[in-house]
């Protein structure tokens, strides 16, 4: 834990988010580039939502990542489409503000705890 | 009825040598499947597929890969062999299956994938939806996905679609995993069925498609349902009014945390909504899953359901409502369409091809008898599950609602594998679970598996005649790409073509086949053809190529002599002309 009863995870996360959605926003060459992509848009939205319902099950929580950062960035990329401002680009930072927000609440969890 | 099966503990401590030899049987079983399937030619001319040309070292690849899972299952008295191991004979099995193809060949296979693709190719160019252009643009959930994964990492469209079955493969088992993890806790049972559900696997669903995902997310909000989600029901005592009321109320939720309850059913209200925005089908299989469990008493609560139902009628009265003005939901409905549509039209064909379509059927029916005997015998014993046997059985209800362009029982059965392959271990595992099944069995048992496998390759693969493309084929699309106008009409044989990838509302796609319907002879089919090419302004380009005159001739829908009469008589007409021609294919442009 660090100060105030925040995780050093929950810090971790939403600072790598900041990083990774700028990262892949500048461009990186190809290997990385996928892999902060990926990052970026479906494990640490994922992982910082599956943080805030606090899943015990090891086995649960690991395919919780998977399906909620795909359900997430498919209702945000499909939201974007039908309100005609759709660019990759965009649903970079909106999953990056996703999950910096999901940080935040579980932030507000474990302060509150 | 029991909610679990109770057995032995997972085997942890040291590393035993059989465990590593396991590993390494593994390690060789992909080399020898890998490298035989790379040295197969293309294009694959046999009609039975794959299963005719994958040389002999592809099969002692799977033999050896099944004979090690099930030494590493049998284990020892402790249990099967550590997890690392299993996980990694099952990366093994689903590389070996799944990824065949894409070890003979770099092109993806099959011509959905294509079009797919083009789809997410054309979401991004217009940065809007267009629910009129058709169908899938009343779904596009999928789609809009890939498109913002394409457009964020920069990866090759045909490189993720010839890897997409192994991926989605993968995350089918990794949900398949945590669901039975809620339905057994016999370790040995809940790696045989991961190692079964891949075996009957034939439906080829798993390639870069909305299904596939749509899957996937059903696999999770089952899961959610059976786990956190879940209830436990009281006995019944009767079956009055007053005695069902008492059953109903008396339920306990399995999820001792509200919170923890709560949270699980909204995550399962955001996979539902993506799933009805993502695809056709998948939202009723998942609402009549629920339903049914619901209905059991095995659900905590009964919103579930009917925020379902609500979430999918939504979706289909309002993003779909141009999709469905055209085509009623209940248009092909009817046990006996769904049965000529599903059975009757798909067992026809050349010799090889009715071969494989019945080894298909084969490789089905015996996981069913294998489900239905452990049924049997689990009930015998008072330890049958209702929740396996009810979630086996509800994709049925399904059959007479829809033909589904044919493919209903595909989808059906795929449905059903998790639970039918979870049913089927009650036979071929010892009674009691805590027991290691004998040399004997377990041998047995090896071949069973074996015999499976060779059933799934001929199945999954049996089109490979029609559904691997060429390059040649490849540059003939490209050529034909280059020579067709905006607004042009492209025409090919039929639909094994890899078409549509790009520029996909740039052209009017059509078949011969559509335009003709069942009659591809030269006197009637040559002028409906002509005609249609001919009135389209911007004028038109006929592309005929390998693999569509293979599927017309394997399907029984044509002969490769007819076929060639209906090029030749196209060939004379006036305003006609052969623009590119290599081995595999030729392209004609129609002027108008």
């Amino acid at each position: 834990m660090s100060a105030g009863g925040i995780s050093r995870l929950t810090v971790a996360l939403g600072l790598a988010a900041v990083a990774l959605a700028l990262a892949t926003l500048v461009g990186l060459p190809t290997p990385l580039q996928v892999v902060a992509a990926i990052g970026i848009l479906v494990l640490l939205p994922g992982q910082a939502l599956v943080r805030l319902i606090q899943v015990k099950d090891l086995a649960l929580g690991v395919l919780l990542v998977l399906a909620l950062g795909l359900a997430t960035l498919t209702a945000v990329s499909t939201a974007m489409f039908y309100l005609a401002v759709w660019s990759w680009q965009a649903c970079v930072v909106t999953m990056g503000v996703i999950t910096v927000l999901a940080c935040l609440a579980r932030a507000r969890q474990e302060a509150a705890a | 009825m029991i909610s679990t099966l109770d057995v032995t503990s997972r085997t942890e401590g040291r590393w035993k040598r059989r465990d590593l030899w396991c590993a390494l049987a593994g390690v060789v079983s992909l080399a020898l499947a890998a490298g035989a399937a790379s040295t197969v030619d293309v294009p694959v001319n046999s009609d039975l597929g794959l299963v005719a040309v994958l040389p002999f070292p592809f099969w002692a690849g799977v033999l050896l890969l099944n004979a090690a899972f099930i030494v590493a299952l049998r284990g020892d008295a402790a249990g099967p062999a550590r997890r690392p191991v299993m996980i990694w004979l099952i990366v093994v099995l689903v590389l070996v299956l799944f990824g065949t193809a894409s070890f003979v060949t770099d092109i993806p296979r099959g011509e959905v994938a294509f079009r797919h693709l083009g789809i997410a190719d054309a979401l991004s160019r217009t940065e809007g939806i267009d629910p009129t252009i058709d169908g899938y643009f009343n779904w596009p959930g999928f789609f809009a996905l890939l498109a913002t994964v394409l457009g964020a990492t920069g990866l090759d469209p045909a490189t993720v679609a010839l890897w997409a079955p192994v991926f989605q493969v993968g995350l089918w088992l990794a949900a398949v995993s945590v669901l039975t993890g809620y339905l057994t806790s016999d370790p040995r049972r809940r790696w045989l069925v991961l190692w079964l559900f891949c075996l009957g696997n034939w439906q080829d669903q798993d390639y870069l498609s909305p299904q596939a995902f749509g899957f996937f997310l059903y696999l999770v909000v089952i899961a959610l349902v059976v786990g956190p989600l879940a209830a436990r029901p009281p006995r019944i005592h009767g079956f009055r009014p007053a005695d069902l009321v008492a059953w109903w109320r008396g339920r306990s939720p399995a999820e001792p945390r509200p919170g923890h309850r709560v949270s699980a059913l909204a995550v399962a209200i955001l996979l539902v909504t993506v799933i009805s925005a993502s695809h056709q089908l998948t939202p009723f299989m998942v609402v009549i899953a629920i339903a049914a469990l619901t209905l059991s008493g095995h659900v905590w609560t009964s919103r579930l359901v009917l925020i379902t139902a609500v979430v999918l009628t939504l979706w289909l009265v309002y993003p779909a409502s141009a999709y469905l003005v055209g085509h009623p939901p209940l248009a092909d409905a009817g046990l006996k369409v769904a049965t000529e549509a599903n059975v009757i039209d798909r067992v026809s064909g050349t010799a090889g091809h009715v071969l494989v379509v019945q080894i298909r059927i084969v490789l089905t029916v015996v996981l069913w008898a294998l489900a239905a005997a452990g049924a049997v015998r689990d009930w015998r014993r008072g330890r049958l599950d209702i929740r396996v046997v009810l979630l086996a059985l509800t994709p049925l209800l399904l059959f007479p609602a829809q033909a589904y362009g044919g493919e209903m029982l595909i989808r059906i059965s795929l449905f059903a594998l998790p639970f039918i392959a979870l049913q089927a271990c009650s036979v071929l595992l010892p009674t009691d679970g805590s027991t290691r099944p004998s040399s004997r069995a377990a041998a047995g048992l090896a071949l069973t598996c074996f015999l499976l496998a060779v059933l799934i390759v001929t199945g999954r693969y049996g089109n490979a005649k029609y559904d691997v493309f060429t390059d040649g084929e490849l540059d003939a699309v490209a050529a034909v790409q280059d020579l067709a106008p905006p607004g042009s009409s492209i025409v090919s044989a039929a639909n094994p073509t890899p078409w549509r990838s790009e520029e996909y509302l740039e052209h009017r796609y059509r078949t011969i086949t559509d335009l003709c319907l069942a009659d591809l002879s030269p006197a009637t089919c040559g002028p409906l053809v002509y005609d249609y090419a001919r009135t389209n302004p911007s004028g038109a380009v006929v592309l005929l190529t390998r693999s569509s005159e293979a599927s017309l001739v394997l399907q029984g829908t044509s002969s490769a002599g007819e076929f060639a009469e209906l090029e030749e008589w196209l060939s004379v007409q006036d305003g006609v002309e052969l623009a590119f021609s290599n081995a595999d294919a030729r392209a004609y442009v129609v002027a108008r």
